[in-house]
């Protein structure tokens, strides 16, 4: 791997960067209208293309809250046409590692040793790449593992990264600056956080303990006396990432094992621990040939309050949305529909959600659901589509939903697209996830 | 016998490391020098006799703090194993990072005797002079080893003034440390590895090489 060691930082720079891909972006818009003024062809799938390829160069190029964005993006596939997504995808695998001088002296801050003296053997050169952080491969007392090492100063540009991002992510869903920040005060927090290795390390072993009983799931051991704020110690798993995995044709039955692995483990989290690992990309998870679902990276972790939980989950009940006015005072209470909304807005969103509330719960109103179904998520882009071009929807440029909900959607959204490519067909049982607790666990 | 060879050296090592402690802390106290080296040598309890031994005036004292701590960091980076197998771009970020980790304990002292601005003076700070000597021996020594493995691209003329860029880039590294105020100086390790990082990417050989070559060749073939 090449060491980039180059990271745009302060502020200057990486708005130059982006104004870099402004510039490039505008002038595939140019190109595809000229092609499409010549050859009357319309290839819209491949300006997107274009663009997400400009986008994603940029973006790699930052590290911190920039790239976190774009793996949110990436996620978040229903708001995103296609192209963009599946190549904001890679934005997991792909950012360039720090030389290793600096990874010693991070050790020596915080440890006083180099890691050569820490470990049995350490490798000099990351051997995966992070966001904020990359990975090195070590060996203690015959151990393998897996240490994460934070780069420098990322809490500091996280700041200054948002409000670069903001006025990009408020253009691609047309959102008025001053309603961003409703949202980005939520991202602000949960990237906050991020940097805290000391925190994912106690989460991790909070939530990992608390889903320790369901099965074929995995976690590291994690290390406390190995771990600071910036270096983070945990056992190394084997297993393989979801695309390599998907190479070795995996029985359909280890498919749908897998699969309902991942449910049974966010539906647990979601509504029993009411905490949730809430970054379902695909580096995340490491599968084994014999169905086991290892899970890492505990960084950003989602509370989800009483009072939102309760309220949100009553959107997910089956035929609510039959019934318009108890569903539009739903909406009302969720900020879905604003007091400012006129009353004709008003219905046409009303139906909107509906159509949405329908097409995103399906796999909840049955018993069980098929996610391989490539009509299914052919209409959900659709659906994202059309809505982003809906002159209502766009022209009322305001931020609409609970903040609270934007980390549970993304990981509902990773979740679909993981198992829609692992194409599984899972037991959704939505009933027993709403009755009580004590029935749950039997 | 063995003991009482090792010991005048080891004892004058100690006097000699006292002058600079005693030298320093003065300083930190009261923000000037003492007034001569009578009441100096008086202060810390020594003769001017052994005093002369190592230094003949405040300035020469002044100059072995920074090159003594200098030299104790090139040892330092030196002995580790790692130090051995890497690139010389590495070898200059590990020095950095330890010079830097050893001036937390010369902070104080640097605010008070370094002067601000030093990236534009782009000249020698007081008491740098002997330590400027030595760092662009060391990374002349470095920048061929860099010429040899390929690191570094040889531009004859240019070639030579590596060492003060060198010089420079250390200048600015210290002004910033001098004003960093994040957490454990860690706005300071970015900016080490991006500088540095900077440099290597203008002197290694790269399109600017490329183009000049095919520049004298176009020329030659007119």
């Amino acid at each position: 791997m090449k060491e980039q060691d180059k990271i745009p930082t302060t502020r200057l720079q990486r708005t130059g960067k982006f104004l870099n891909t402004g510039a490039k972006v505008g002038g595939n818009y140019l190109k595809y209208y000229g092609k499409r003024f010549i050859s009357g062809e319309d290839d819209n799938e491949e300006l997107q293309r274009k663009n997400a390829d400009d986008i994603y160069a940029a973006l790699s190029n930052l590290k911190g809250g920039a790239l976190k964005i774009a793996q949110m993006m990436s996620m978040d596939q229903g708001m995103l046409p296609e192209a963009y997504s599946s190549k904001f995808a890679q934005a997991q695998y792909s950012a360039p590692p720090l030389s290793y001088p600096l990874v010693v002296k991070t050790f020596k801050q915080y440890f006083q040793k180099s890691p050569g003296e820490i470990y049995d053997d350490f490798t000099k050169n990351a051997v995966a790449a992070a966001s904020i952080g990359q990975v090195h491969r070590a060996k203690l007392n015959g151990k393998e593992l897996a240490v994460k090492v934070q780069y420098p100063g990322v809490a500091d540009a996280i700041g200054s990264d948002l409000r670069i991002v903001k006025p990009l992510v408020g253009a691609l869903f047309n959102i008025s600056q001053s309603d961003m920040d409703h949202y980005l005060v939520e991202v602000k927090s949960r990237l906050i956080e991020e940097t805290d290795y000391e925190l994912e390390l106690k989460r991790s072993r909070q939530i990992s303990e608390a889903c320790g009983h369901i099965p074929n799931l995995a976690f590291p051991k994690y290390y406390p006396e190995l771990s600071s704020g910036r270096i983070l110690t945990m056992d190394w798993l084997t297993g393989k990432h979801l695309d390599k995995f998907l190479e070795g044709n995996p029985s359909q039955e280890l498919r749908n094992k897998i699969g309902q692995t991942l449910w049974d483990f966010y539906n647990f989290q979601i509504h029993q621990l009411k905490q949730l690992h809430a970054d379902p990309h695909p580096g995340n998870f490491l599968l084994e040939d014999d169905g086991t679902v290892g899970i890492i990276d505990f960084g950003c972790v989602k509370v989800l309050e009483e009072d939102f939980y309760q309220t949100y989950f009553r959107l997910m009940e089956p035929g609510v949305a039959e019934d318009t006015e108890v569903f539009s005072k739903l909406l009302e209470e969720l900020s879905f529909l604003l007091e400012a909304d006129s009353e004709k807005e008003k219905a046409h969103f009303t139906a909107i959600y509906a159509e949405v509330h329908e097409l995103l719960g399906r796999p909840f109103f049955s018993e069980e659901f098929d996610f391989s179904d490539k009509a299914y998520f052919t209409t959900i882009f659709q659906q994202g589509e059309r809505l982003s071009n809906d002159k209502i929807l766009r022209k009322a440029n305001a931020a609409r939903g609970p903040r609270d909900a934007i980390y549970l959607n993304r990981t509902y959204f990773g979740l679909y697209t993981l198992l829609h490519q692992l194409g599984a067909k899972i037991k959704t049982h939505m009933n027993r996830a709403l009755q009580k607790e004590s029935e749950v666990l039997v | 016998m063995d003991t009482q060879i090792e010991n005048p050296t080891h004892v004058t090592e100690d006097l000699k490391g006292k002058i600079l402690e005693s030298y320093r802390e003065y300083m930190l106290m009261n923000d000037q020098e003492p007034p001569s080296i009578y009441a100096f040598c008086k202060e810390i309890n020594i003769s001017e006799e052994d005093f002369y031994e190592y230094f003949n005036s405040f300035e020469q004292i002044a100059d072995a703090i920074w090159s003594e701590l200098f030299s104790g960091v090139v040892k330092k980076v030196e002995d580790e194993p790692e130090y051995i197998e890497y690139a010389i771009r590495e070898k200059l970020l590990s020095f950095y990072y330890e010079f830097f980790i050893q001036m937390k304990k010369y902070r104080s002292y640097a605010m008070i005797t370094i002067e601000d601005g030093l990236a534009n003076l782009g000249g020698t700070p007081s008491g740098m002079a002997e330590m400027k000597k030595d760092y662009k021996a060391w990374i002349k020594d470095l920048i061929e080893e860099g010429i040899r493995n390929g690191e570094v691209a040889s531009r004859s003329k240019l070639t030579d003034a590596y060492d003060s860029i060198f010089w420079y880039q250390f200048l600015f590294l210290l002004n910033f440390w001098k004003r960093d105020k994040s957490q454990g100086f860690e706005k300071t390790d970015a900016a080490v590895e991006k500088s540095v990082t900077l440099t290597f990417d203008l002197i290694e050989k790269n399109a600017l090489d490329s183009a000049f070559d095919f520049g004298k060749f176009i020329f030659q073939n007119r």
